[in-house]
Order: C-alpha cells, then structure tokens, then sequence
C-alpha cells in the first residue's frame, strides 16, 4: 500500500516540510488496535455528553453561549482546547527537528497574543457582545453592511482553516491508524456534525475540555519521560540535540526559517494580531456571565496555553536527540523521517513509551482534530444563522426556534463541505492555506475590533470601505505572491514578492478606516460617532450587557 | 439605560477608573508587543545586529543551552505572570470601584433598572 503523504499541512510556514513525501509501507503497516481503542472511548464519552447537551439546547443563546453558564475554569481550558490544534503538538516540534530554534517562533509569538486579548480585548467584548463578534460592532454602527462584510471575512477565516484541518486529519489518521483517507474524513465530518448540530455550544465546549486535559496530560508526560533520560538536566537534552542534528550548534541559533526580514517581520504581525482576533477563540467569551468571567477565562487559558509552549521547548529537541538517526524511524528507501517531519512529535512518543503512549498520543491527535473542526463549525454556523439569516436576511424578525433550525442546517452544511473539500484536496500542498485566515484575522477583524472599541470617530463607511478593500488586497497578495502564483501555478516571477502580506494589509485596511472615517460627514456618521459615549460606559461597566440565561 | 450611562459619564471616579485602568493595560500591552517585536527582530537580523548576536551564544562556558532559549523561556513565563497580575488588579479593586461607580448611578437614576 503506497500512499503520497502530505506534510507540513497544519502549520503556517513550513517551508521546510512541504512537498509530498512518498510514504512507503512502514507507516502504514497495520491498524493500531491502542489508539482506536482509546480513540473509540474518546467518541463514546463525547457523544454521552452530546445526548446530554442536546437536552439543553433550546434557544439560540443555548446553541452558541451554552446560554452564559460556562465557569472561567471550564472555558479556559475548552479555550484551550479551540486553540492547540494538532499543528501546535505536531507542527512545532517538526519545525524544531528541521531547522532547530526558529521553529519556537511559532510557539512565542502566536503566545503574546493571549496577553493582548487580556489587557486589550476581553472585557470590552464580554460587555459589548452577544453570541458573535459582528454584534459588538453592530451597536453603533448600521447593522446589514457591518454584518455582510463580518460574516463573509468570518466564512471565509473558517473554511481556509477547516480545508488545512480536514487534509491534515485525513493524511495524519491514515499514517497514524492505517485507516483509508476517505474514510477518515466521514468519521469526523460525522462526528463534527451531531456535537455541533445536536449538542451545541455546550457539547463542542466539553469536548474541547476533554480534549485540552488529555493534550496537555500528553505533553506533559512525553517532556518528563524526555527530561527523565538526561536526570532532569535541560542542558543535557540540548547537548544531545547539538550532537545529532546535522547543523550542530546552529539548531540551537536563530536564523534560517523566514526568508528575509519583511517576511519575518510581517509574519510575526500576522501571528500576533491574526491570533488575537480568531472568531472561533472570540466567541467563547460569550459563553460565561461577566466580564469577571471573561477575564478568568482567559486567565487560566493563557496559563495552560503558556504552559503547552513551554514544552514545546522540550518536545522539539527530544524529536532531534531521539528520533534523529534512529533507523526504527526512518524510511528506508529514502532515509528520511518515516511520514515526514510533521510525525517527528509520534516517533517520540513511541521512543518514550513504547506502543502505548504512542497508541494515547495518536487518540489525542485524533481528538483534537475533531474538537478544533467542532469549534470552527460552530462559528461558522453563528456566521450563517446569526449574522447573515437573522439579522441581515429576516432584519432581526425570526423567531429563536427558525435560527436555531437554520444554525442546525449550517452545522450539517459545514460538516459535509467541509467533508467534500478534505476530499478534493488530498494530496495537495495547502500549506499555504492557513496563512489565509490569520490574514484575514489580521486584516479585518482585529482593526474592527480595536477602532470599534477604541475610537470614537469610526463610522460604518469606515469600516466597511477599509474592511472591503484590506480583505480583497489581502486576498490579491496571498494570490500574486510566491507561494500560488510562483510554486502553485508556475509563472516565473510572483507579482508581490513576499509570502506573508498581512503587514501591508493590515497598514491597508487601517489606514483606509481611519481616512474615510474622518472624511465621513454623513448624518448617520455622526450620530455613530454621538452613541460613542453610551457604548463605551457599557464596555467599561458591563452595564446593559447580555446577561446570563437561566433554565 | 441611556440615562444611567450618561450618569456614571459623569462620574468622576469613571474617569478614573477608566485612566486608571488603561495605563495599567497599555503598559503592560507595550511590554508584551516590545518582547515580541524583540523576537521577531533578532530572528530576522540575527547574527548581524546587536540585540540579536547574542541570543545565538551558549549561557556558560562548554553548554548547549543559548541565551535565544533562555529568552525564550523567560518571556513565556512573563506572559503569563503578567496576564495574571492583570486579573489580579482587575477583578479586584477596579472591580471594586465599578460595582461602586454603577451602584451610586443606579440609585440616582431613580429607577435601578
């Protein structure tokens, strides 16, 4: 059985793994009876809990804030949960064991978002929001344009991350469980569709939960098992490391990942700003009763997330002093990491505890696969039945049982498309296809966000002239730049010369707020700018914020 | 509610919530962007700049570990310290001094809806 696996899938930037690797029998040797097993737990645990939720889920505030009731500790880690996808356990440790330190850049980074979403974001949006980001900027501003241009970008965001997740949970589950590709992609668009159309915000929350506890119970017991081998000196690990990467000391050197500064510097701004404004994240604030919650939300996510990266640091050099060399691992046609260096972070398991730990860490990969999927279907379906039916089709008229009819209709939709797009990319290098919503991230919603919150002046022209044009030149750039238009579609030259555009989209599409916000005289221009006070009183106070609902 | 916001507007211990909270969010939003730009910059101009030569240089004579790693570590660790050092102010005394602020403009209002 040959099959062309695709690496690097999940991770933003990894130039260094990409291209099909051919994946010969090794891999694929058998059906790995542990991680099924411990898999098959996983899914009857969650589909108890689904049963359970479906019970609750009534109203729409049920269906996308589990109706407010979610404690800081729970959401905290089921944030957790929304943010580690696989790409984090996978993708930074291959990073690490390709080109060594730099890798950590994508543990660092993305990292200081969490503090700007505390000091900056999480209590205006608890105070001003309801069940999605449009509605924070809806306040003040004319409703149906603010919400077209939020859910499009929103739609957008989701399917570029479902497409990379999908292809990576396809290649991953048939290298990790001998499962055929096809088949794997059901499961979790099956999966994916009864948590999120049956169950809800509160089944995806305690999947996400369950999932967190058990990726950070994984990496947790891989980093003491790696540390266990040097007595617990850190040093000692490097200096293996050192010894069997082919750099040398270099693996422990910045230098070599991002092509150039622009690049570099514009793919910290896209982490940085991108990851402080993801929808999916975003809209878990809603899911607790305050501000107060809100703020221990992010707390504690930021403590267990800070906690993740943290052993990132080992993971990444325990792949390099234990998986590096090791013929167990390598391929022995090409003498390459057996499935590329995206399972660098698997083999280790395998080198620290044998067949079990490696059967729990593929369960887990499994399982976060399916949690991440179920967060980005959820708001995408908010998206779809909030934003776009409720408010911008019906004006605010349906009833609470027609959106959460329509919200159950888009969790399928998503579930199949998403299903049908894992399947039309396989075996295809979309790599490139994170950088998109970060971008996006990046471009549109954290501007909105920030003006909206921060500044008086902004006006709905503003933003919907500045939203309309850094999403299309984002878009452009990512097209015309090296990675669809050089490698993809193979002219020569690209015509914009950098990977990552979302520096200059972002200048873009603030920039172009900003102006036509002051040029704005129009009436309802002014009055925006005149609701300025009463909004900021509420996102200070919480004043005439959604409450919790009770049952 | 438009009458009870434009009350606690009014009130001055509002604004100095609202100053007092800021300058704590904006300072410690500033070290953080700093770090990070920090990182980004000395990936992106390592080994040729200053503040980034020496991140690639081991902490001791005749170890692996590198100064890059150690900062690394360090600023992880700071965020999250920060982070909880926000909540900490937050929830408490400025907590404190809005419950305070809305309480008092409630009653004036008249109608404590």
């Amino acid at each position: 059985m040959n099959k062309t696996l695709l690496t690097g899938a999940p991770l933003i930037g990894m130039g260094a793994s990409l291209g099909a690797f051919a994946n010969a029998a090794g891999a694929m040797a058998g059906v790995n009876l542990n991680a099924i097993g411990m898999f098959f737990v996983f899914v009857i645990i969650s589909l108890g809990i689904t049963w359970w939720a479906a019970g609750r889920t009534k109203s729409t505030s049920d269906f996308y804030t589990a109706g407010g009731q979610i404690s800081g500790f729970q959401n905290g880690l089921a944030i957790t949960g929304d943010w580690c996808s696989s790409a984090a356990l996978m993708g930074i440790a291959a990073l690490i064991y390709s080109t060594g330190f730099d890798g950590l850049i994508y543990s660092v980074v993305p990292f200081g978002a969490w503090p700007l979403m505390m000091f900056l974001l999480a209590d205006r949006l608890r105070n001003l929001g309801k069940y999605t980001i449009a509605d924070i900027v809806s306040l003040r501003m004319a409703r149906v344009p603010i919400r077209s241009l939020i859910a499009t970008a929103g739609l957008a965001f989701v399917i570029g991350y479902l497409i990379v997740q999908m292809v990576g949970a396809g290649t991953l589950i048939s290298n990790l469980f001998g499962l055929n590709y096809e088949v794997a992609q059901v499961i979790i668009g099956v999966l994916i569709v009864v948590y999120v159309a049956f169950g809800g915000m509160i089944a995806t929350t305690y999947v996400q939960l369950i999932k967190a506890v058990l990726l950070l119970s994984g990496a947790t017991f891989i980093t003491v098992a790696v540390l266990a081998k040097f007595g617990f000196s850190i040093d000692g690990l490097y200096a293996a490391a050192v010894a069997k990467h082919p750099t040398k000391e270099a693996v422990m050197q910045p230098g070599g990942l991002l092509p150039d500064p622009i690049n570099a510097i514009s793919c910290g701004v896209m982490l940085l700003f991108g990851g402080a404004a993801m929808p999916h994240v975003l809209m878990r604030f809603f899911t607790v009763p305050d501000a107060k919650q809100a703020r221990l939300s992010v707390a504690w996510a930021a403590t267990f997330i800070g906690y993740f990266y943290l052993l990132t640091f080992f993971i990444g050099y325990g792949a390099v002093a234990f998986v590096m060399d090791d013929p167990k691992f390598m391929d022995e046609v090409t003498g390459a990491i057996r499935g590329g260096p995206n399972m660098a972070a698997i083999h280790l398991a395998e080198a620290m505890g044998g067949d079990l730990l490696l059967g729990f860490i593929s369960a887990v990969a499994f399982a976060t696969i399916v949690a991440v999927v179920a967060g980005l279907t959820i708001a995408g379906a908010s998206a779809i039945s909030h934003d776009l039916y409720a408010n911008v089709l019906r004006h605010g008229q349906a009833t609470d049982a027609e959106v959460v009819k329509v919200s159950r209709i888009a969790a399928i939709g998503l579930g199949a498309l998403g299903v049908a797009l894992g399947i039309a990319f396989k075996d295809q290098n979309i790599a490139y296809l994170i950088v998109l919503p970060f971008t996006i991230s990046s471009t549109v919603f954290f501007p909105v966000l920030f003006l909206a919150m921060y500044w008086r002046r902004l006006t709905t022209t503003g933003i919907i002239t500045g939203g309309w044009i850094g999403l299309a030149s984002a878009i452009v750039m990512l097209v015309v730049g090296p990675t669809i238009w050089k490698d993809i579609l193979g002219n020569p030259e690209p015509l914009f010369p950098y990977k990552y555009p979302a520096l200059f989209s972002m200048a873009i599409s603030f920039g172009t707020m900003v102006i036509v916000s002051l040029l704005d005289g129009s009436e309802r221009g002014k009055r925006e700018v005149a609701l300025f006070d009463d909004q900021f009183v509420r996102s200070q106070t919480g004043l005439g914020a959604e409450g919790a609902t009770q049952h | 509610m438009e009458h009870i916001y434009r009350e606690i507007h009014r009130d001055p211990r509002f604004h100095e919530l609202e100053r007092k909270r800021g300058r704590l969010s904006w300072l410690l939003a500033s070290i953080v962007v700093g770090n990070i730009m920090w990182y980004v910059f000395a990936t992106a101009f390592y080994p040729e700049a200053s503040f980034a030569r020496f991140w690639g240089e081991p902490i001791g004579e005749g170890m692996a570990t590198t100064w890059g790693i150690v900062i690394g570590l360090i600023q992880t660790v700071l965020f999250i310290v920060l982070v909880n050092y926000y909540i900490y102010r937050a929830n408490g005394e400025f907590d404190d001094l809005k419950d305070a602020i809305v309480a008092d403009a409630t009653r004036t209002a008249g109608d404590g809806k």
